[in-house]
């Protein structure tokens, strides 16, 4: 066992006993003991549990039955000054031996910035596009589109730093944000001592009074991942999103759908290609309990993950993949899955099957709209 | 142009500057209320001193309301937010008051108003060892007391307090304002009680606990839940389970609100042998009620109108 793994461990032990250990407390002064549970923060844990089989990739990897994530997530206001949430998620690592540890988010938000702006400072997903700010249970799908992933890697792109944001005094609902971290996103180069920097806006408008159509730009910027086989450089971003939802007013749990898209253009420094990334996701809710996903994603010129040993460093990657979930409650879901994933011209191709189980303890705060 | 400078530009400054500064007090006090009755009890309450805007529509099932960013917009230029509390608006008001990004009305500000705070004798209040094996509880107590109109009064008091607090020149207007709302609450419940005689007197299956405030007022009596368990999908087995206890009960009548799914309360009230009654939750939406006193009229002439069919 990896001194990772142990830590892990420990980690989670730590993490469970808080809760019992508050109960236990009851309402006890905590004058005498110095120790309440009064401010607490509240506490919930997310698990996702994954199995799946692959018809065209033989390895343990892609046929397995795993924990997907763990995650821990504690949340409060800290004092009249800051509000906080920490996530800590905890999953397996391909060719790893044990869990990894991860904070995903340490974030503290300012609570008297004056109207229209915000503050916050910490480590926290980057406010890059629609859907990388996503927590991994919140997907749509079991794992994130081709064409994010082959751009951004496999995991969010999450740094530390500031972001400002400002609510637009629009006819329409506009938010810009600004912020500026380390370079520690997996697709920046975290050895690298400059900055990245980028920037968010959202654009919402009421198509109806239960419907929405929301417009956002996106752009990031920052020293580039260090790779033996590609010039230096600065790694430039830029993306734009479109999403429309709709929900039946007049039946609760009745029809809704949600349809986005999302497109990123990497504008490297370095320049090899013409890299685009491509998804759009449709969720429609037939029954009450009941969602389908269909979704399509491209990721053109992105780089072969064995660098330039193949013919070209570069491969157009195409996907397909449809689910049905269903949701007996707000905390628990179970979603079958299947994803057609193959390389344009090129030899790799892969038809998967996947089963994920997902719930909730504890007080989870509402996911974002 | 030094003449100019003075005789045309520097008076229109001033005068811009002293409409800026004049406009706060001028404009009226700008309201957000999250639930259509609250906004009809802060409408009869505020009057023309207050700027009213109503986050969830009508007919949309409050538990659900989506956290639109547009919503976020009516909270951001808001004084005062007045909410149900008791974790109704869990799902969506948490989000919006983030995203609007105004100080004033963030929970333990003076503008932001928990209605549930002046109901002093809340329904369902669960003990320590509630947890979820019962479904999406409200583990405060159930939040639906805007369908009691002895406890809205409480609610209009309240509210009146908070606007008398937050704009102390209107305050004896709001407090005044409160006592006739009071008054027409009084005026209002013999009728209200009367009307529904018949109904009170009748087996009645609830859809879901929305309703436990109008079941204590009107002292229904209430044999079955087909949403046993708030906020999960009643199973086959447990729909059975009530049209089986509502089975020849005689006189039944099924309560459900327009929201709620319509095909499991119709199956069971045709297969029990009872009445579907159903009537909106809240005032507001298309077609709806248009305030409160409609709302509640609109729910006991149709439960009247149920016993009446179920006595045929």
């Amino acid at each position: 066992m990896t001194f990772k793994a142990i830590l892990s461990a420990v980690a989670c032990c730590l993490l469970l006993a808080a809760a019992p250990l508050a109960r236990a407390q009851g309402g006890a002064s905590s004058t005498a003991t110095g120790i309440s549970r009064l401010m607490n923060p509240s506490l919930s844990l997310n698990a996702l549990l994954l199995g799946q089989v692959s018809r065209d990739i033989p390895t343990k990897a892609a046929n397995q039955v795993d924990l997907q994530e763990l995650e821990a997530q504690f949340a409060a206001v800290v004092d009249p000054f800051w509000t906080a949430r920490v996530i800590v998620a905890m999953h397996p690592e391909p060719g790893a031996d044990g869990i990894v540890l991860e904070v995903e988010k340490a974030m503290a938000e300012y609570r008297n910035a004056p109207r229209g702006f915000g503050l916050r400072v910490g480590k926290d997903h980057l406010d890059f596009g629609k859907h990388n700010p996503l927590h991994t249970h919140a997907l749509p799908f079991v794992y994130a589109p081709l064409g994010i992933t082959a751009f951004l890697g496999d995991e969010v792109m999450a740094a530390t730093g500031v972001e400002v944001a400002w609510n637009a005094p629009l006819p329409w609902w506009a938010e810009l944000k600004i912020y500026a971290t380390n370079a520690a996103a997996e697709v920046l180069d975290p050895e690298s001592r400059d900055l990245a920097y980028g920037a968010r806006l959202s654009n919402l408008w009421d198509t109806s009074d239960y419907s929405t159509l929301e417009l956002g730009f996106s752009g990031l910027t920052g020293p580039g991942a260090a790779r033996a086989d590609l010039p230096a450089g600065r790694w430039n971003m830029y993306g734009a999103d479109l999403t429309w939802k709709w929900v039946s007013a007049s039946r609760t749990g009745g029809p809704a759908v949600n349809f986005t898209n999302e497109v990123l253009l990497p504008d490297p420094e370095f320049n090899l290609g013409d890299p685009l990334g491509f998804y759009s996701h449709l969720q429609y809710r037939f029954a009450r309990q009941w969602w389908l996903g269909l979704g399509a994603s491209v990721a053109r010129d992105a780089l072969n993950e064995d660098g330039a040993t193949g013919e070209s460093p570069l491969h157009t990657l195409r996907q397909v993949k449809a689910n049905v979930t269903l949701t007996p409650s707000e905390f628990s879901a179970i979603r079958f899955e299947v994803h057609y994933d193959e390389e344009k011209d090129g030899d790799f191709r892969d038809l998967g099957a996947y089963v994920q189980v997902n719930f909730t303890m504890g007080s989870h705060p509402a996911h974002s709209y | 142009m030094k003449r100019t400078m003075n005789r045309v530009i520097l008076p229109a400054v001033v005068l811009m500057l002293a409409v800026l500064a004049a406009a706060p007090v001028l404009a009226a006090v700008q309201v957000v209320a999250t639930l259509p009755d609250l906004g009809s009890v802060v409408r009869y309450v505020g009057g023309d001193d207050v700027a009213l805007q109503v986050l969830c529509p009508g007919e949309m099932d409050p538990h659900y309301l989506p956290a639109k960013p547009s919503l976020a917009r009516k909270l951001a230029k808001a004084d005062l937010l007045i909410y149900n509390g008791l974790e109704l608006e869990v799902g969506w008001l948490p989000q919006l008051i983030n995203k609007a990004r105004n100080p004033d009305i963030r929970p333990g500000s003076r503008g932001a108003v928990d209605c549930s705070a002046a109901i002093d004798d809340l329904l369902e209040v669960p003990g320590a060892n509630v947890d979820r094996s019962e479904g999406d509880v409200h583990p405060l107590g159930n939040p639906h007391y805007t369908l009691d109109p002895r406890r809205m009064v409480k609610v209009a008091k309240y509210v009146a307090e908070r606007l008398a607090r937050i704009d102390p020149g209107h305050g004896q207007a709001y407090r005044e304002r409160a006592d006739i709302f009071a008054r027409e609450v009084a005026a209002r419940l013999p009728e209200w009680e009367s009307v529904t005689a018949t109904a009170r007197q009748d087996p009645i299956i609830i859809y879901h606990r929305n309703w436990a405030y109008l079941v204590d007022w009107l002292q229904l009596s209430v044999v079955g839940e087909i949403e046993h368990r708030p906020g999960i999908a009643p199973s086959p087995r447990h729909v059975e389970e009530v049209i089986v206890a509502g089975r020849d009960l005689g006189h039944l009548l099924v309560l459900a609100a327009s929201w709620d799914h319509r095909h499991v309360a119709e199956e069971v009230a045709e297969r029990a042998g009872g009445v579907l009654v159903v009537v909106p939750a809240q005032s507001g939406g298309k077609g709806g009620p248009a305030d409160y006193f409609s709302l509640i009229d609109t729910i006991c002439r149709d439960l009247a109108a149920g016993a009446r069919k179920a006595e045929e």
